[in-house]
């Protein structure tokens, strides 16, 4: 009986189920098979002899991560790029959504938006590009500037390890700040104009009425956001990474993904560098379970 | 209290003057380095050697994009740009409306096992190394089909359509289903037309990623007449970025060794171009899926 209602529903539906057939598909063999793929961090795989012909080692490579000196370096590195974006990089959309959301001139407001949302659309690779030769301590703007008006000695920004994480987080922070502040606009859109009203009645000035009325309206956006964003404290975007580092600031600038890429792809230390990177995947889902059960006890909905 | 509001009243026109400027100039910050490398671009290797560079083109000339023209390279490149993007875009769209559909329907049994199945893909991600080679054991390397198969569907996008699709009236589909179509005519013939929308947006996150990507390409592509825009980039920029390292130690040999600036800056005018003319147009879909997107997410 119930059988026979589960192979009609199975029948009914089954055009749908055709449809999912590539989907399955794609699931199993580009997002489980290479989670299967992690066990040659518990083996020493070579290229010959295949995943299931290479020796199985144990923890060794584990071992040999946690004791060498690169892997603190890279993890720390990681955590302060992510830091320094999330310190600097995370209040400046808020900011500049606030400073747009008293724009009244329609046309205004729309320009600046557009204008502020490009880079977002641009590959690294170019944005990178840009910030080099800029910041070139010979033939960039800023040194021109800075030697020219304030005759300040030429500073290698991009080859200084004082100077690199600072270019990097204002490089993030030039792609992302102005597409990131559409979400806090939304959420200003649906305060209700009443209060407004009603305090501007009751003599509150501009900035009393962003501090009582717009900033308690976005609180909510504000958290979740900001949850979300502690969920990827290990990853550093590669792309952005990859560009922008050189040689002489692999100290400041060498994370996990571009150790990975570096000493596993191109010095071909496959098991090592999977271990390095199944650690990284390992954290990255326990911050994002964490992150989920925290954003429910906000009251939020969780991500699933 | 006439005088009070009327000095509150000139203080917040001040106020919205300097919100305005600061806008203003916001704006400009974010354009400058843009304007900055077209003016590079035109100007002369003397005058940028120099870092006379800064507002206008200094000693205006082509001579760089001529170069770049004549080359050649970078135009077979911009060629295998635009392939990888047109056809992964359609793939990506198949693929992931082939997901969200079915996954859409409530009724569908195992709907939540199928949905658990593909969440647990977003919450552990496997390294970069199991997937390489995993592509190279395909036997995809120096295809295209090494960036395409792996990047199919975008798991997030395909969730911002389902959640579009689940909140499309359930009554035009009950009644279609009444007149006899089947899914797959309800799919394209109902749904689709109305997710018009929502499949504009995501085509064009799909293809600025498509566009704008540069990683995979430096791990799949080796054959440099398949190798995309980006990519070629990447490697000028690389090379500059080198020699920064030889320029800390020792002045001006590097040089005559490197890319000239002002080749490299043609370059990137050049990738960035077809990006810069769309946009316009095409902003206020990209903001759409957003916010679709943030309704659940």
């Amino acid at each position: 009986m119930k059988d026979s209602r589960f192979r009609n529903r199975l029948k009914r539906d089954r055009h749908l189920y055709l449809m999912l057939l590539p989907v399955i598909a794609f699931y199993l063999l580009f997002k489980y098979a290479p989670m299967a793929g992690e066990i040659i961090a518990f083996k020493d795989y070579r290229l010959g002899d295949g995943i299931f012909g290479s020796k199985w080692v144990g923890f060794k490579h584990f071992q040999s991560l946690f004791g060498s000196i690169d892997f603190w370096r890279v993890l720390r590195n990681t955590l302060v790029l992510n830091v320094y974006s999330l310190v600097f990089g995370f209040p400046v959309p808020i900011i500049l959504a606030l400073l747009l959301n008293e724009v009244r001139k329609e046309w205004y407001k729309k320009t600046v938006q557009n204008l502020l949302y490009l880079p977002h659309f641009i590959s690294w690779v170019v944005l990178g590009g840009i910030f080099i030769a800029i910041l070139s301590p010979s033939t960039g703007v800023v040194n021109a500037v800075l030697e020219h008006v304030f005759g300040i000695e030429p500073i290698y920004f991009m080859a200084s390890s004082t100077w690199w994480p600072v270019a990097y987080t204002l490089s993030g922070i030039w792609r992302e700040a102005g597409w990131g502040t559409i979400l806090y606009l939304a959420a200003m859109a649906s305060i209700d104009p009443q209060l407004y009203e009603a305090a501007k009645i009751d003599g509150a000035n501009k900035l009393r009425q962003i501090w009582h009325i717009t900033l308690p309206g976005i609180r909510s956006t504000v958290a979740i956001l900001l949850v979300l964003r502690m969920g990827h404290m290990m990853d550093v975007g590669l792309e952005q990474t990859l560009i922008l580092q050189n040689q002489s600031v692999l100290d400041v600038a060498d994370v996990i993904s571009t150790y990975v890429y570096r000493v596993g792809l191109q010095n071909m230390n496959y098991s090592y560098t999977t271990a390095l990177g199944l650690f990284q995947s390992a954290v990255g889902l326990i911050l994002v379970i964490g992150v989920n059960r925290l954003t429910r006890l906000f009251g939020e909905r969780g991500l699933w | 209290m006439i005088t009070y509001k009327k000095s509150r009243s000139v203080w917040s026109r001040v106020g919205t003057a300097a919100n305005y400027t600061l806008l203003g100039f916001l704006s400009l910050l974010a354009l400058y380095p843009f304007w900055y490398v077209i003016v590079s671009s035109f100007s002369s290797s003397r005058a940028i050697t120099a870092g006379e560079v800064s507002l206008w083109p200094i000693e205006f000339n082509a001579e760089a994009y001529l170069r770049l023209f004549d080359d050649g390279q970078l135009f077979v490149a911009m060629w295998n740009t635009i392939v990888v993007t047109v056809v992964g875009t359609l793939l990506n769209m198949a693929l992931t409306t082939l997901a969200a559909y079915p996954l859409s329907r409530k009724r569908l049994m195992g709907r939540n096992l199928l949905l658990m199945f593909i969440i647990f893909t977003m919450l552990f991600i496997s390294g970069v190394i199991p997937n390489f080679i995993l592509v190279k054991s395909l036997g995809l390397m120096d295809s295209y089909w090494s960036l395409w198969l792996p990047a199919l569907i975008s798991t997030y996008n395909m969730f911002v359509m389902k959640t579009f699709m689940e909140g499309l009236p359930e009554e035009i589909e009950e009644s279609a289903a009444i007149d006899g179509a089947g899914d797959w005519r309800i799919l394209v013939q109902i749904i689709l037309p109305l997710c018009k929308p929502i499949m504009a947006a995501l085509s064009l996150f799909y293809a600025v990623g498509w566009w704008n990507s540069y990683f995979n390409v430096l791990l799949y592509i080796t054959e440099s007449t398949r190798q995309t825009l980006t990519l070629k980039l990447y490697q000028m920029i690389l090379q500059v970025n080198q020699s920064l390292l030889n320029n800390v130690g020792s002045e001006g040999v590097e040089q005559v060794m490197l890319t000239p600036e002002g080749i490299k800056a043609a370059a990137i005018v050049i990738a960035v171009t077809p990006i810069l003319v769309v946009y316009p147009f095409l902003q206020k879909h990209f903001v759409k899926g957003v916010l679709i997107g943030s309704v659940k997410g």
